[in-house]
């Protein structure tokens, strides 16, 4: 018979509180130190980040966002048949709330999540954090500020560009391929289009953004001296992004809409 | 300047020691790994287990932290690797500390950039390739270089060297050293000092002060 564990379920439980409060204090420490940004080389670490999250992954996100609007309409219609209102109000529903939050969100985890864990830990370990140091520079403001920043900003635009593709896709593909008229079905869309849902979905961006950013970077300097810690590293913001992302996602959609 | 009293860390215990400003002093250590202790514990990067570091005249490990960033900004550190930053390009590490506190831009300290250079023997038009680069493929040799110019962008009154002469040619070390020597000279009261665990490599040096660390 397997025995439980109980000491390795006490240390996992122990490290994911001890990561919880770690991303927590760097939180906290970003929203008191927001104003360093004015310092023209953590703006240019900024910019850098929103292009490498952002502006990199418009390919990506409109390939992927177009896909996923023509398989939903394709599934919506095989099921409703071509009512042209209701599809357009189930593209909206799963791709306004759900889809576009969520979707932009896995894909900055995966290319950008990975990266930022992975780059602040060689950065500690090859001794380029104690650099930055001694040259009186705060590691904190200098490398993590800018990021959170850039990672939300990202997450936030990428969310709203995964809609447009998806929403804009979906009509292209019922107008060119299955017999909906395109205006009934762009009035259909409008009709199901909200105010609501858009400041819904677009705060979840943020909060996907922040949780993002904050973990992959905690994870990142959790690293202390050996090269094997980076790729361990990296997972674990991962899985931790990937985690909280769907805890938030699931208490958002329960607060907004029940 | 600096005042080590009773530091106590895991590789060496109750070392004390002054070096007076405006002097020139060669720290030779027993290992690699106790130069680095020595020198974190002395930049404030590591506190030690017992005893008090002051800094251009500052009790480092009990100022607040904005005191201890404008004791930092007078110093000058160049690490045995660079402590070059791999993900900006050369040009953007060489300003970064005077980008950074004083709000300098390339245009600035052009000039001054290539003085240094030239006087290390490097051909401008490779120097402008060069700046464009990263550095993480760039020999060690190099990544020193755009340390120290970094470091002597920022005029500082104490300048630390980490080992920067070993495993050098006899050129580049000759070189290198005259270099730093007549930095040295540049400013009224300035303080150099050399760490290393290998002596020989610092055996040009003219020093006013040697310290050798040992149990």
């Amino acid at each position: 018979m397997q025995i439980i564990n109980i000491q390795k379920i006490g240390g996992n439980v122990i490290n994911a509180l001890r990561d919880l409060k770690g991303c927590y204090s760097l939180f906290c420490y970003f929203i008191r130190n927001l104003l360093v940004l004015r310092i023209a080389p953590i703006r240019s670490v900024l910019y850098r980040q929103i292009y490498f999250t952002g502006i990199e992954a418009l390919s990506k996100i409109a390939i992927i966002g177009t896909l996923i609007g023509i398989v939903i309409i394709t599934q919506v219609a095989n099921i409703v048949g071509l009512n042209a209102v209701l599809t357009g109000r189930i593209l909206i529903w799963t791709v306004v709330r759900e889809l576009g939050p969520l979707f932009a969100a896995i894909i900055v985890i995966a290319r950008s999540g990975t990266a930022i864990a992975s780059e602040l830990g060689s950065m500690k370990v090859n001794r380029e954090v104690d650099s930055l140091r001694i040259m009186g520079i705060d590691p904190i403001d200098y490398l993590i500020v800018p990021r959170i920043v850039g990672i939300t900003v990202s997450v936030f635009i990428l969310t709203f560009y995964f809609q447009i593709m998806a929403i804009a896709g979906g009509l292209a593909f019922t107008s060119v391929f299955i017999d909906i008229p395109f205006f009934q079905h762009l009035k259909g869309i409008f009709s199901a289009l909200s105010l609501f849902e858009v400041v819904v979905s677009l705060l979840k961006s943020l909060v996907f953004g922040l949780l993002i950013s904050t973990v992959s970077c905690h994870q990142g300097f959790t690293v202390q001296s050996s090269i094997t810690e980076i790729p361990q590293a990296a997972t674990r913001a991962v899985m931790q992004s990937l985690f909280l992302v769907f805890i938030f996602d699931g208490m958002i959609t329960v607060i907004s809409f029940t | 300047m600096i005042r080590l009293e009773n530091i106590t860390t895991r590789y060496f215990s109750s070392v004390s020691f002054e070096i007076k400003g405006g002097s020139v002093c060669k720290i030779i250590t027993k290992s690699d790994d106790e130069k680095t202790i020595l020198l974190n514990t002395i930049l404030g990067i590591r506190r030690p287990i017992s005893g008090r570091v002051f800094l251009l005249g500052k009790d480092i490990y009990s100022i607040p932290e904005k005191e201890y960033i404008k004791v930092l900004k007078r110093i000058g550190v160049v690490l045995e690797y660079g402590g070059i930053i791999s993900n900006l390009k050369v040009w953007e590490n060489v300003i970064l500390s005077v980008w950074y506190h004083m709000g300098k831009r390339p245009g600035d300290v052009e000039e001054r950039v290539i003085e240094i250079f030239k006087e290390m023997g490097m051909d401008p038009s490779y120097l402008k390739e060069l700046m464009g680069r990263l550095p993480g493929p760039l020999p060690v040799y190099e990544k020193r270089l755009i340390g120290l110019v970094r470091a002597m962008l920022t005029e500082p009154d104490l300048m630390v060297y980490d080992s920067i002469f070993e495993g050098l040619n006899p050129e580049m070390l000759e070189g290198l050293i005259k270099l730093t020597e007549k930095f040295h000279l540049e400013k009224p009261g300035r303080t150099s000092i050399y760490i290393s665990s290998n002596a020989l490599s610092m055996d040009s040096i003219k020093a006013d002060q040697i310290l050798r660390l040992s149990n």
